[in-house]
């Protein structure tokens, strides 16, 4: 194993068959999960890249427009045209919420008739369009489903951002628990049907505690969750299995938790949180990627000088190079723009050596520079490789690293 | 709009995707109305802990500045808001006491759709609607990242379709309508000029007018500043391309400013093409704010662009930039 970063991230990849790449919002995630995907397909595997963002960010990412509950897969004159040679696939499913119910309850229903009393059900409707963790439970189910396809050899999930990517990593205990017989067993006694009335007999405390909720919440209400149980009932065994299986999936030597981060001090906050939670769940963190830096200039004589020295400095080789003795007052905005940029990429460095240092021994962890450019097409993912994987080997590494 | 008509509404919302400085926008709008002399009640939904650090820093940073004294936190957490509303509704406390350690209640709690949000926004119009000598004139709230946000703003109204009759549809009904009402609320949008930052801008906009509520301000926030003209940074970076006669230090530090200028024109250019776009899908009143150069953004970073955000909307008190 190589000592560089991106070498050892690449050899993460290769040796894994499902990525799950976690973090806070806003630091590049769904664009490192797709650049990831990318890079399998061009060493030859089958690869999809998996979001279960609310927004559609990797449709955007990936350029294939809108993409639905379904494995899309990225045409080969895609990449012809960006001149990528990619021997493998890649596919691109964005998790649409509502539409990963229905397709549950379609897929499991026992009759049309108890599919459709799901369907109908108000409480069912609302659960499936708001209920938040749904979309987590959704996407473990989703996972599960892509691994046992057998059609892919590289599934890489992007999640929510850190407050809901704990939801993702829970999800699978919380269906659980959700599904947990003894307090199921409550909702879906066919007297509940009834009413809360029907408790009394049954248990005066808890009789008494739903009509108090009752009252409080609206008439009728529990009758209807206790139809909504029972309908559903009929889906649990189903359930019960695949979580059971997708939760040892997420503990599985072939997935790999990398963690998406940038290097402001909110976001190294969250994420090193979300490490922690994952360490203690038993999904060890195997990489970090760290984007959008500001790289600092090594050069000497630079750090705490003013922008009049550096002014100064850059007034011989500014005349040699232009072969004319350019103006002082574009010297000038050169110069506080290099000194402004180096205040940034130092705080930077330093926030990212504290991070380096609570970091588990030997996890990998790479660094890309903030481009200044947008990444929502191939050649923006490629341009990527070089950071995240390093080498050349497979990658085109080196295009396009430069402004946009 | 000016700044004083935006809060004179009661409420501000904000949304926005993850990491475009939503909080940092909350905190600038809170400071400011509390500069001019309001009471403000900032709020934080739960889990979040942003806002709260971010008022640490300005009492760190400006211990003394009088305005800091006027901004109030709370923290709403849906769980506790309804075990709080509980109470105000069942008045005795062994009967709640009762309640909330029951495994029937526990589970409601988790599996009910929504009940969370629809408390958490209760809370915050309890809070909107208080009229004892503490209460705010303003509450200024951090959504949450836009999906959720946008969830939290529906909940009201699913939660009047779910629940036909009883308390809980009183009262979102209640709520929802004075969300809905541009008077007492305004929505401000935070975003960065960024491909997919605008695009979810785009789709908060249109969501939010779906559900009819008041899309009063927009904030471009980070917005990159060429430090040179375009043809100054061809000549230079041609020239810098140029190997170098004499290799020096100095060489060495002029092609890096050639190149980091370069870099900052390249965002420059990229965040004015999505100033455009949003100008043509977000017409509402717009503040743009500059991507701040610092080693650390702190206290005193969220006190300037307070006052440039405020200084903004006031000179344009036709309607901003829209």
């Amino acid at each position: 194993m190589s000592e560089d970063p991106a070498r050892r991230l690449a050899e993460l990849v290769r040796s894994h068959r499902i990525l799950v790449c976690a973090g806070s919002g806003g630091v590049g995630k769904t664009t490192t999960a797709a650049s990831l995907a990318l890079w399998g397909a061009m060493q030859g595997r089958h690869a999809i890249v998996l979001t279960i963002d609310p927004a559609r960010r990797l449709a955007d990412s990936l350029g294939i427009g809108p993409i639905g509950n379904t494995p899309v897969r990225v045409s080969p004159e895609t990449f012809e045209r960006a001149g990528i040679a990619v021997p493998g696939t890649l596919n691109a499913m964005m998790l649409d919420q509502k539409g990963s119910w229905d397709e549950l309850v379609e897929r499991h229903a026992p009759t049309p008739e108890a599919r459709e009393r799901i369907l109908e059900n108000r409480f069912y409707k609302q659960l499936s369009q708001s209920f938040a963790g749904s979309q987590e439970y959704m996407a473990v189910e989703q996972l599960g489903e892509l691994d046992s396809s057998g059609k892919y050899d590289l599934i890489v999930i992007d999640t929510p951002p850190t407050q809901h990517a704990l939801d993702f990593l829970e999800a699978p205990d919380r269906l659980l628990d959700f599904l947990d017989r003894k307090i199921v067993r409550w909702f879906v006694r066919p007297s509940m049907s009834a009413g809360w009335s029907a408790f009394q007999t049954m248990n005066k405390t808890v009789g008494f505690i739903l009509r108090k909720i009752e009252e409080v919440t609206g008439v009728g209400t529990f009758a209807e969750v206790s139809d909504f149980f029972e309908s559903m009932s009929s889906l649990f065994d189903g359930f019960e299995a695949r979580v059971a299986r997708v939760t040892e999936l997420l503990r599985d030597h072939g997935t790999a938790f990398l963690l998406v981060a940038g290097p402001d001090e909110q976001v190294l906050d969250q994420v090193e949180y979300l490490a922690e939670q994952m360490s203690s769940r038993r999904m060890p963190l195997r990489g970090v990627v760290m984007n959008r830096i500001y790289p600092l200039f090594q050069g000497t004589g630079v750090q705490g000088a003013s922008p009049e020295e550096i002014a100064t400095r850059l007034a011989g080789p500014a005349e040699r190079a232009l072969g004319a003795k350019p103006p002082g007052e574009m010297l000038a905005r050169l110069a506080r723009n290099f000194c402004a940029y180096q205040e940034r990429a130092h705080g930077d460095a330093l926030r990212i050596e504290g991070f380096v240092q609570g970091l588990p021994a030997g996890v990998p962890f790479v660094q890309v520079p903030n481009l200044p450019r947008d990444i929502h097409d191939l050649a923006g993912l490629t341009a990527l490789h070089p950071f995240l994987l390093g080498g050349t080997d497979g990658a085109q590494a080196g295009r396009e690293t430069g402004p946009g | 709009m000016t700044f004083d008509e935006l809060v004179s509404r009661r409420l501000v919302f904000t949304v926005g995707k993850g990491g475009v400085g939503r909080t940092t926008v909350s905190m600038a709008i809170g400071l400011e109305a509390a500069r001019r002399g309001k009471r403000v009640l900032m709020v934080e939904l739960e889990g979040a802990r942003g806002l709260e650090s971010a008022i640490a820093e300005q009492r760190k940073a400006r211990p003394t500045a009088p305005e800091l004294k006027r901004i109030g936190y709370i923290e709403v957490e849906g769980k506790r808001a309804l075990e709080e509303y509980l109470g105000l509704v069942i008045p005795v406390r062994r009967l709640l006491k009762t309640i909330f350690s029951s495994n029937v209640y526990q589970y409601f709690v988790a599996a009910a759709p929504g009940l969370k949000e629809l408390m958490t926004v209760g809370k915050i119009w309890y809070e909107v609607e208080r009229s004892d000598a503490t209460a705010p004139d303003l509450v200024v709230v951090d959504g949450p990242a836009t999906g959720h946000s946008l969830q939290y703003l529906r909940m009201p109204k699913a939660a009047a379709e779910a629940f036909p009759v009883g308390l809980v549809h009183r009262e979102a009904v209640r709520v929802f309508s004075l969300l809905q009402d541009a008077k007492s609320t305004a929505v401000a949008i935070v975003t960065t000029p960024e491909e997919m930052p605008v695009n979810e801008t785009g789709e908060i906009y249109r969501g939010l007018g779906e559900l009819g509520l008041p899309r009063g301000l927009l904030v471009v926030n980070r917005i990159h500043e060429a430090p040179l003209e375009p043809g100054e940074i061809e000549d230079l970076a041609r020239a810098a391309g140029k190997p170098a006669r004499t290799k020096g230090a100095d060489e060495e530090l002029f092609a890096e400013a050639v190149r980091v200028a370069d870099g900052e024109a390249g965002w420059a250019r990229l965040n004015l093409d999505n100033v455009a776009r949003l100008a043509l899908d977000v017409p509402i009143p717009t503040v743009l704010l500059p991507y701040v150069f610092a080693e650390e953004f702190g206290g005193s970073h969220v006190d300037g662009l307070s006052r440039r955000l405020a200084a903004q909307l006031d000179a344009t008190p036709g309607g901003g930039a829209s």
